[in-house]
């Protein structure tokens, strides 16, 4: 616990921008009509893949119009 | 003018409607950074999956800052030119699909400011998440490592962005000039692919080759001196970008008027 508590200065940031990744992702893909391939494995993914979950969504997971 | 700011406009409001101004820039930041922290924690990592066998004498020596920085830079050359191809690729031949581009340039839209006013728009993109991405590994850099001047980073931050450019207008072209966004992704990732690969051995040779800047800006980090070549690279990478440019909208135009 000791360890945590002493690395939060530095750690707390990085967790802060991956929370917002996250929840903009999963925003999106409420708002967004369709997706490449089904809804639900899109939560899945951003919720539980780390980092790369979210990213791929925006990459590969919005159909175009 | 007034037109070309119009449709750049567009362009900044569709990026940030589709989210391009959060996840590029947040893609960045964690690209650069990971880099950083988990050399300063490498230990402990080691320490936790089990910790090297007893009697192992392995001094794994502690990175220098220059180091450091130059591995999180060095992010942005593989997984950051992917992202960037991956989120430009689309810019202009997604466009044409959707039936988008037919429809603005029924109006008297030029095909220049149509095509460079999407250009402006990604190159806006890709500057400012470089800079908050690599503003923020320098910080953990410093914090964790050592300070590096600023005006060091600096330089090595203009040679990054100018090679990124490359690869963006390059994939602008290429959207351009080719039907589908997919192909025209996977394009220019082979030609930038191929672009480094040649560059890395005949380095001696294509001393001002584009790719060359990032080798530049790392050894500027290192020596704190600007390398020789930097300048005339830095100049022939700006005429390539120019003549790219103007091939695209040159291709695009051809294209338009014959289908």
């Amino acid at each position: 616990m000791d360890v945590l508590v002493n690395n939060l200065p530095i750690l707390a940031p990085i967790f802060i921008i991956q929370l917002i990744l996250i929840i903009v992702a999963i925003i999106d893909l409420i708002r967004i009509e369709t997706t490449n391939g089904p809804k639900w494995l899109w939560v899945l993914i951003i919720l539980f893949i780390n980092i790369l979950g979210p990213i791929l969504y925006f990459v590969i997971g919005r159909k175009r119009y | 003018m007034n037109q070309w700011s119009t449709l750049f406009q567009k362009e900044l409001i569709e990026m940030w409607r589709n989210f391009k101004w959060v996840w590029v820039p947040i893609t960045f930041i964690l690209l650069g950074v990971s880099e950083p922290v988990s050399s300063y924690y490498l230990p402990q990592i080691i320490d936790s999956l089990g910790g090297l066998p007893e009697g192992t004498v392995i001094e794994i020596p502690p990175p220098t800052a220059s180091e450091v920085l130059i591995q999180g830079l060095s992010q942005y050359t593989t997984i950051g030119v992917l992202i960037i191809v991956l989120s430009t690729m689309a810019i202009i031949a997604g466009e044409r699909k959707s039936g988008v581009a037919a429809m603005i340039l029924v109006k008297p839209v030029s095909y220049f400011s149509f095509i460079t006013a999407k250009w402006a728009g990604g190159f806006l993109l890709l500057w400012v998440s470089l800079l908050i991405g690599s503003i923020a590994t320098w910080y953990y850099t410093g914090i964790l490592f050592d300070w590096i001047p600023i005006d060091l980073f600096f330089q090595s931050y203009l040679l990054y962005g100018l090679w990124l450019t490359v690869v963006l207008t390059l994939t602008v072209f290429f959207s351009a000039s080719l039907l589908t966004p997919g192909i025209a992704g996977f394009t220019s990732l082979a030609v930038v692919f191929v672009f480094t690969l040649v560059t890395g051995p005949l380095s001696n040779w294509l001393e001002w080759s584009p790719s060359q800047l990032t080798n530049y800006a790392n050894e500027l980090l290192l020596s704190s001196a600007i390398p020789d070549d930097t300048l005339p690279a830095s100049l022939l990478t700006l005429a390539c970008i120019i003549i790219l440019l103007w091939l695209s909208v040159f291709i695009f135009r051809k294209k338009e008027l014959a289908s």
